[in-house]
């Protein structure tokens, strides 16, 4: 491809461009809108909003979700809070300071447009949520109560106790499940997407299996949404679901969409330890934690297996309060996550893995009382208490940075629209907001003001401008594309009915989770918080020996021929996209040589703290499948900074 | 995770444990216990992973794996679904099956799983299953109505503390199934109920509330579960510790709502 | 919209909750009848079953209303078996309560096993007692200067046989355990419980059904070991 990527930002000031475009829109006639399908896969914040918000217009809406329920949708986790420029707590905040400092906080690579239209409807998320009865917490009086969160200096996060994603998915699902009742959305659960149909360069429709009888089936539609989440679990341990996956973007790659930053991960610095081989998950604290908690290591490493309680004072080193004066514990997620690494690099790690750092409540207490800290993260506390068997309000919290979050995704300009006309992408599925890295609580805003604010309207706009031809599910590329995907069905059971032979007969043979927890350590290892030219080519180097491994076969047992619910292989189909992901992954890294936000390059630093090039890569790569996962074709989409100057992100 | 005070049964690096997994092929399928040993397991191991072990301990023996559900592992989602040793989720109160830890069990123990059972909730594979009703009873009636647009602002609409916080007590349900697969009558009175009480404690689900419960209400009947007969064995069962109180709530909005009956003219009305 | 309220669980709930608490007080009213047994003369007791047949049409209307809240009661009752029978086809190999707030035991588990079996006693009982022994048969005292039945020495006479007393003993004991959850379960049941008074009710309610259980099971003792 190689032609310059046109994101399509309306002209004017950054202020009116989405004014601008809700006015210069195309729409479609009310009575028209039913006879318009919009697929929507996916049905977190992003998926669950879209279905229900383009339903309410009129729209035939299908929606597809892997799980038994739409509410399963990994949303439901997010902990924290939703962020909105509504200044309720009057300390100065306004939609222009949401943009800055996310804008800032992703370290100058994301699309000033996006994120300013983000910030603008940030504070229509909280209407249209308390509308729908997300019970927010509440001050005395009756009004919303706000806390602050990490990488700003305002209190703009509003909260639903720890389970702001729970409550705020429910909301949009419980909307979704009134259209399901109004007869606007069709629901499939137990669906998976396994390829994009593209029918005269749109997107038209989608191949799914169906997870509990492996039947393949094709649907049609005038419009394709993909709100299928982020790929953390590419590092195979992260905080995301088990059931989180790459699969339906990976496969709409293949199919031409582009890949956007994919080396953009996020590292969460606050989740529970690893603590034994076969963990499956990492569980996340609250970044909420740490407004009252005190992140610590022994200054000697002699102290470190020691009972922390017995430290003096004056042997601990609050790295973050000392490093960091202005922002102390909260400052952004990727600061303090390598900060944590570098201090148990330097031998100051605590607990039996050494890998961890201290999260300490003893001064809270101290101040505040035992029954206040309860009573903001009881429930965080009890969670803490019974993975590790630990108690906190006695004893300090060993926390470690563990993947989160991908801001990477598939490239969409400012309709949200892929580079193939009619695929649009939301939420963590897409790459357009973060730039470099998330700040809390920015996560479930950005799914909610794409699913409910802004693809309704562009793609209204869409299918308002757009000449289709009738499609049905018999047209040849239908035809093609379930081939193609029975095809690959047949090779992977055929995979690992060979792998089962190999190691009946003696060989060697893995099995699919082995496989797969290996692509996962490469990746952390290699792709993780810090990333090395050498060790770079070493896991390209690997992964590409670990998917020969795969196509050589692995032991997949399969009951009833892939005909019947078989979780593992539905864990085989996307680790082998995630095979291929992990090498995109570490190809972008390799080329972006430079350190910006969560994407840490060793050779370019400034004392430990990230060293941006804005000269040579102020530019989103977005990249194209060629057909050979070992040679992308490297697109750019240059970003221009209008509004928020790149300076050196300083949280000092 | 209310019974901290618990005993941790072991604390031994690796034990071995010997299951008994309830397997079956399909709903139409009669299902049977099959007995497993599995070695290797660490305390600090969680019930799934566990689970995960036995699956690969399997798979390397050429036996079809258990299939269960799971996705966030954090206790959130309401995937999971395990009957451990007679309780729903297993021996931890306000706990999902995914955040019991092997410390609970010892050394040896027979570990007894079974499936959700309820006639509503078919099962569609081993430990999987059907829990589509629930979707079904939300879309009845559980939403407020607003549609997606301008609204007022958020603090025009206040809310006594109290009011919120039980809102959001009631909101707090995960729709896992525990409560129905605990009952001995399989009913999803604490499942309904949770929604009912978390929409009628805000204004903003006012407008829909005696709909809301007369069609919850009638949804879950047609879908098959039984009746409350407040043994409340739900509310120990229940990951997030949803009280039975919500149940005579929604006795209360059902009654009222009964009572103040208004015949709903076919062209209005939001559907 | 339109409602079937009667055939709806919560429906059928209702009018389980509002038969069984009527029932309670019926059994108050019974049994602060019954304490005049412990008059051995049974000049009193006699007195007061004279008094109630005094009545005549008046009684005659409460003994209908009577049999139809206690045939409600039970028709109800049999009916919500078969559906949990429906609900729930399949038991678990393994069961055990959770504990905490669970109202779990033999009293919640076994309501319909001590329903049935009261419903068979007191059909006995009515036959028994009520249409037992009487005028006819030489059951006759003087009571306020008129011929009455002597329903006492009916009693007395009845209670001295160990079996009658054993059994009614036993039907006493699981009338206990069934006013032990049925109490508070109709409180629920009609939502008159909150979370500030529902473990109060809880209580209150086992309190009252063991108090009449017990009360009305002494009562064959006491004239077994001491008329």
């Amino acid at each position: 491809m190689n032609k310059p990527l046109d994101a399509r930002i309306p002209a004017g000031p950054i202020g009116e461009k989405w004014k601008k475009f809700k006015a210069d829109m195309k729409l479609v006639n009310p009575a028209n809108k039913r006879k318009h399908t919009v697929i929507v896969v996916g049905s977190g914040l992003a998926g669950s909003s879209a279905s229900a918000s383009l339903a309410e217009q009129g729209y035939q809406v299908k929606n597809f979700c892997i799980s038994d329920s739409p509410r399963r949708a990994h949303s439901i986790a997010a902990q924290g809070g939703i962020n909105a420029a509504k200044n309720y707590m009057n300390d100065g905040d306004s939609i222009y300071r949401l943009f800055y400092d996310t804008v800032k906080g992703g370290d100058y690579r994301s699309r000033e447009a996006n994120v300013h239209r983000l910030a603008e409807v940030s504070v229509d998320i909280i209407d249209q949520s308390v509308a729908a009865g997300v019970p927010f917490a509440r001050e005395y009086g009756g009004e919303l109560a706000n806390r602050s969160f990490g990488g700003t200096q305002v209190s703009r996060t509003f909260y639903a106790r720890g389970q702001t994603g729970q409550q705020l998915l429910i909301g949009a699902y419980q909307a979704m499940m009134k259209q399901v009742d109004d007869g606007g959305v069709q629901l499939h659960t137990f669906r998976e997407l396994l390829d994009l149909v593209i029918v005269d360069g749109k997107a038209r429709g989608i191949i799914v299996r169906n997870l509990l009888t492996g039947e393949i089936e094709r649907h049609v539609a005038d419009a394709v949404i993909l709100a299928t989440g982020g790929y953390g679990r590419v590092f195979f341990l992260s905080t995301n679901a088990y059931n989180s996956n790459a699969t339906a973007i990976w496969r709409a790659h293949k199919r031409g969409a582009l890949f956007g930053n994919p080396c953009f991960t996020q590292i969460h610095p606050t989740c529970i330890p690893q603590s034994g081989e076969n963990q499956s998950k990492l569980t996340l604290m609250s970044e909420s934690l740490r407004n009252d908690g005190r992140v610590w290591v022994p200054k000697k490493k002699e102290d470190c297996k020691k009972d922390p309680r017995e430290i003096a004072e004056e042997d601990r080193d609050y790295y973050l309060e000392r490093r960091y004066p202005a922002f102390g514990n909260l400052v952004p997620r990727d600061v303090a996550s390598r900060a944590a690494k570098q201090v148990t690099d330097e031998g100051r790690g605590v607990g039996e893995s050494e890998l961890a750092v201290y999260l300490d409540f003893r001064d809270a207490i101290k101040r505040v009382g035992e029954s206040t800290i309860r009573e903001k993260y009881g429930n965080l506390f009890d969670i803490y208490r019974e993975i590790t068997d630990e108690n906190p309000y006695e004893v300090p919290m060993r926390i470690y940075p563990a993947v989160h979050y991908t801001m990477g995704g598939l490239w969409v300009d400012y309709h949200l629209m892929s580079n193939i006309p009619g695929l649009f992408v939301l939420g963590e599925a897409n790459f357009s907001d973060h730039g470099a890295n998330r700040l809390g609580a920015s996560a479930l805003m950005q799914g909610l003001a794409d699913g409910y604010f802004v693809a309704p309207f562009t793609v209204t706009n869409y299918i308002a401008s757009t000449k289709m031809d009738p499609v049905k599910t018999d047209a040849p590329e239908f035809v093609s594309a379930e081939s193609d995907t029975r095809k690959r069905l047949e090779r992977i059971m055929t995979l690992g009915k060979k792998g089962c032979e190999t190691a009946k007969n003696g060989g060697a043979s893995r099995t699919v989770m082995e496989i797969y927890r290996e692509l996962g350590k490469i990746m952390w290892e290699y792709v993780g918080m810090e990333r090395t030219e050498a060790g770079l080519k070493t896991a390209i180097g690997r992964i590409q020996k670990l998917r020969a491994e795969f196509n050589s076969g692995f032991q997949l047992v399969l009951p009833d021929e892939g005909k019947a619910r078989t979780q593992l292989l539905e864990v085989a189909l996307r680790v082998e996209d995630f095979i291929e992901l992990g090498e995109l992954m570490a190809i972008d890294a390799l080329e972006r040589r430079e350190s910006c936000g969560g994407h840490f390059r060793v050779e370019s630093q400034d004392d430990g703290e990230a060293k941006r090039d804005d000269v040579n890569f102020a530019f989103v790569s977005a990249w194209e499948y060629s057909g050979d996962p070992s040679k992308p074709i490297l697109n750019k989409e240059q970003l221009v900074f209008e509004h928020v100057h790149p300076t050196t992100r300083s949280y000092k | 995770m209310s019974n901290h005070a618990k005993s941790t049964k072991t604390s031994s690096k690796n034990m071995t444990v010997k299951l008994k997994v309830w397997r079956q092929k399909d709903a139409k399928t009669e299902g049977k216990f099959e007995n497993y040993s599995l070695d290797g397991v660490s305390a600090s191991m969680s019930f799934l992973e566990m689970m995960d072990l036995l699956n690969e301990d399997l798979t390397k023996k050429g036996i079809a794996p258990v299939e269960f559900q799971s996705d966030c592992r954090e206790g959130i989602c309401g995937t999971c679904s395990c009957f451990i040793n007679g309780q729903a989720h297993g021996p931890e109160r306000g706990a999902a099956t995914c955040q019991v830890y092997m410390r609970k069990f010892a050394e040896g123990e027979t570990i007894v799983i079974e499936p959700w059972r309820a006639a509503a909730f078919p099962i569609i594979r081993d430990l999987v299953i059907d829990r589509s009703p629930f979707d079904r009873i939300i879309a009845a009636g559980g939403y407020t109505g607003a549609k997606t647009g301008p609204h007022a602002d958020a603090n025009s609409i206040l809310v006594p503390k109290p009011d919120a916080d039980k809102a959001m007590d009631a909101a707090a349900c995960i729709g896992c199934g525990a409560c129905v697969a605990a009952c001995p009558n399989s009913s999803a009175s604490l499942f309904t109920s949770a929604k009912i009480t978390h929409l009628a404690m805000l204004p903003q689900g006012h407008p829909l509330r005696e709909r809301r419960v007369l069609r919850m209400v009638e949804q879950m009947d047609k879908e098959g579960f039984g009746h409350c007969t407040n043994i409340g064995e739900c509310q120990s069962a229940c990951p997030k510790e949803i009280k039975i109180d919500f149940i005579a709530q929604m006795r209360r909005e059902y009654l009222a709502a009964v009572v103040n009956q208004r015949p709903e003219s076919k062209s209005g009305g939001s559907g | 919209m339109k409602t079937n309220f009667a055939s709806s669980t919560l429906g059928r709930k209702f009018v389980m909750a509002i038969t069984g608490l009527l029932l309670v007080g019926f059994l108050v009213a019974h049994l602060s009848g019954n304490f005049l047994l412990y008059q051995k003369e049974g000049s009193l007791f006699n007195a007061y079953a004279q008094k109630l047949a005094s009545f005549g049409v008046l009684l005659y209307a409460a003994e209908v209303g009577l049999v139809a809240f206690f045939g409600f009661h039970a028709y109800n009752g049999i009916r919500l078996a078969f559906l949990k029978q429906r609900a729930k086809p399949v038991k678990y190999a393994v069961t055990q309560s959770k504990a905490g707030n669970s109202k779990w035991g033999l009293a919640s588990n076994n309501m319909m096993v001590t329903g049935s079996v009261l419903l068979v006693f007191i059909v006995l009982h009515v036959i028994h007692f009520k249409y037992g022994r009487g005028l006819a048969e030489g059951y006759a005292v003087q009571v306020n200067n008129e011929e009455a039945r002597d329903l006492h020495r009916l009693v007395v006479e009845e209670f001295k046989k160990p079996l009658i007393t054993v059994l009614y003993t036993a039907v006493m004991v699981m009338l206990g355990f069934h006013l032990r959850h049925g109490i508070w379960s109709a409180f629920q049941t009609l939502g008159l419980t909150k979370e500030n008074n529902s473990n109060k009710i809880y209580f209150v309610g086992g309190v009252l059904g063991v108090f009449l259980g017990f009360g009305f099971l002494t009562i064959p003792l006491y004239i077994y070991f001491f008329v």
